[in-house]
């Protein structure tokens, strides 16, 4: 029996759709749990991603590259994995070749002036190595003429003779320098006339938030809350310029050592709304967890496409994950585009409600879904830090508050209200009695008439006893109209 | 205009908005690629721009060469083919005349070297396309994926073994080296006509 049921799981196409990524999480993990003892799907998996001769082929050339018996290259190759990852669960992706500061610092700096620097590099002194990211590496200088420190951004040398990334970094330059805000990170001075480019920036004691991510794991909520109130700012400081960041993701955001303060950084991506000479080149650098679906796809973007990257920051930053991920960036992009993340609050259970009905709108797949604008996010946002820190004293946000899905709670207080209401009503009722006392049995069979049937209040009265006209109207309308706040009400509280 | 800017914009004019197109899709992957293959030439970085828009305006140039036969794909192929022989050729002057790069005589003399290829060249040629194209996959697969199709295939370990000590499966490792396998084989189609 167990047989039949392994045979049964042989399918075909399932596996020619694998090869592509194109797999549901349910699919992958019953494909791979089949492949572990079908050698039959193993073969023709095989034999579907080349035949015989390209495994042999490939095979060759890449152990020949790096066997060192290949002669020709001057450059070697980054093929070999990196030793020092094992761990499958990290998530990580390849960035590139490690380019060795001590290598860059001989290569491609001027003779120091002082014996405090490393090199110059036009007018700076370089003094130490910060980091490195996919696109350059960052140096600590010193500026003499005007006694600061600073950062420098330096493009890695394979890039600088690629066209696309030599606009890539005009672009961050001339984007960023649009924007000042303390949340967005300024741009000093621009040298892109050099063997390298670069750009200067204030030298700030700070790590990125990936780094944090990394060392610590899911944040506090009032840290997440903190944290996205002002990359919200720094946002819409850029959306207010017309510019959409393109990049918003943990490694672009840095947080000031000491101080609460969090800055954007790397504009490098960032466009025009309007500007539509760029088009999507194709070129998918480092991680795409944090796109939006638009972007995934390739379509125009605006501003709501940072939202949803924000909203999957939010989600990292929580939860201590993004919220898609798969083996390769391909199926993260058609995860990022189909599939629905999983439940905030299921991975981790001390979140609470809101903040995963927030971020989920966020994360909406169509942007007219998500919220209208960073700006509004922050305004949210800075609500939602005032109720963490003081929930007596601050409620939620109403917008927040209505994301909510009807509670039983919430629908108790509701009955509870409109019970206090009725109550209201029947006092109001018996007050209007008590004053119209001088005709009681009239009023008091017309309000109870009115109470069955409002509509029908012209009815004829069979009471004989005369009765000032005029007056009885207004009770009646005024009955009619409490009576149909009434059911508005009843209505709104109904099970949804 | 900057010799950058210029590369860019290598304006070809064609017929047909499709083949205009291609063209252009074809370009940015190929310059990648020749950057790549150029700096692996032992060409010194700063001559490798210009390298590389001499290398494409001598393509860009045999394109008035193209006789369209209404076949949609055949522009394309058609490109693919001439991409390598010139590149070729510049591989093979370079071998025989080590460290002659760039110069403004470049283009004539790649138009002048015949069209027989050097066998040793073309051999390099698909060498470099398939380690260029394996180092493009590497970034797009987890680096758990890579270090599993790496150990298995092209160190031959054990499929077991390598699973064990990377906290796989031995079913996933199967299925990222094919995958991996199909990426790399898709990468050299993009700008090959081998496959």
């Amino acid at each position: 029996m167990i047989e039949s049921n392994r045979k049964s799981l042989c399918d075909v196409t399932l596996l020619q759709r694998s090869l592509s990524d194109q797999l549901s999480q349910q699919q992958e993990e019953q494909l791979t749990s089949h492949l572990s003892y079908c050698d039959v799907c193993r073969g023709k998996l095989e034999s579907f991603a080349g035949d015989h001769d390209n495994w042999q082929r490939v095979c060759a050339v890449l152990r020949n590259e790096t066997s060192g018996e290949h002669s020709s290259s001057a450059s070697p190759t980054s093929l070999i994995p990196n030793p020092h990852l094992s761990n499958p669960d990290d998530g990580e992706f390849y960035e590139g070749a490690e380019l060795k500061p001590s290598d860059f610092i001989v290569d491609y700096l001027q003779p120091a002036e002082s014996t405090e620097s490393l090199g110059r590099l036009a007018n700076i002194e370089i003094r130490g190595f910060i980091g490195q990211g996919a696109h350059g590496i960052v140096l600590k200088g010193f500026q003499a003429e005007l006694n600061r420190l600073v950062a420098v951004k330096v493009m890695a040398p394979h890039l600088a003779s690629v066209v696309a990334a030599r606009k890539r970094f005009a672009r961050e330059a001339r984007a960023t320098a649009a924007i000042t805000h303390p949340n967005v990170m300024p741009i000093l001075q621009v040298d892109s006339s050099g063997q390298l480019p670069f750009l200067v920036m204030p030298y700030v004691d700070c790590e990125s938030l990936q780094q944090r991510l990394d060392r610590d794991g899911a944040m506090q909520l009032s840290d997440v809350l903190r944290i996205t109130l002002q990359v919200a700012r720094g946002l819409a400081a850029a959306h207010a310029q017309g510019l959409v960041h393109r990049d918003v993701k943990p490694a672009n955001i840095l947080l000031e050592r000491g101080v609460e303060r969090v800055m954007l950084t790397d504009f490098g991506l960032a466009r025009a709304v309007d500007d539509a000479t760029l088009t999507h080149s194709g070129l998918i650098a480092g991680t795409p967890h944090y796109m939006s679906p638009e972007q995934a796809r390739g379509d125009t973007v605006d501003v709501r496409s940072d939202l949803f990257s924000l909203g999957s920051v939010v989600y990292a930053i929580s939860t201590g994950r993004p919220p898609f991920r798969a083996e390769t960036t391909y199926g993260i992009l058609r995860r990022v585009t189909d599939d629905e993340p999983r439940s905030l609050c299921e991975l981790n259970s001390e979140l609470p409600r809101w903040l995963e009905c927030v971020t989920m709108k966020l994360l909406q797949k169509s942007a007219e879904d998500r919220f209208e604008s960073a700006e509004r996010v922050a305004e949210l946002f800075e609500g939602c830090l005032a109720h963490c820190q003081q929930p007596q004293a601050f409620r939620l946000p109403a917008e927040i508050e209505s994301l909510l899905p009807r509670s039983r709670t919430k629908r108790l207080q509701r009955r509870l209200v409109v019970g206090g209401l009725i109550a209201l009503f029947a006092l109001t009722l018996s007050a209007i009695t008590l004053w119209a006392n001088q005709i009681p049995h009239s009023a008091q069979s017309q309000a109870s008439d009115s109470l069955r049937s409002a509509p029908t209040a012209s009815s004829p009265s069979t009471d004989s006893s005369p009765k000032p006209s005029a007056w009885q109207d207004g009770v009646d309308e005024s009955l009619r109209d409490l009576e149909t706040d009434l059911e508005t009400l009843l209505k709104a509280t109904e099970l949804p | 205009m900057s010799p950058l800017e210029t590369r860019h914009s290598l304006i070809v004019r064609l017929k047909s908005e499709q083949n205009e197109l291609a063209w252009r899709d074809f370009v940015c992957a190929y310059e990648r690629f020749l950057t790549q293959l150029i700096r692996r030439q032992g060409v010194p970085d700063r001559h490798v721009p210009d390298v590389i828009q001499q290398i494409l305006m001598t393509i860009a140039k045999s394109i008035d060469r193209w006789q369209d036969d209404g076949n949609a794909a055949s522009f394309r192929r058609w490109l693919t083919t001439v991409s390598r022989n010139v590149t070729i050729r510049f591989m093979t002057r370079e071998r025989k005349q080590a460290g002659a790069v760039g110069g403004s005589d470049l283009i004539a003399q790649l138009q002048q070297i015949e069209d027989k290829p050097d066998e040793q060249s073309v051999r390099m040629y698909e060498h470099e396309l398939i380690v260029w194209a394996a180092e493009q996959v590497r970034h797009e697969f987890l680096e758990s994926s890579w270090k599993a199709f790496w150990a298995t295939t092209i160190e031959a370990r054990p499929v077991d073994v390598v699973a064990k000590e990377l906290g796989l499966s031995t079913g996933s490792i199967y299925m990222s080296r094919s995958r991996i396998m199909a990426r790399i084989r898709t990468r050299v189609a993009e700008v090959s006509d081998d496959d």
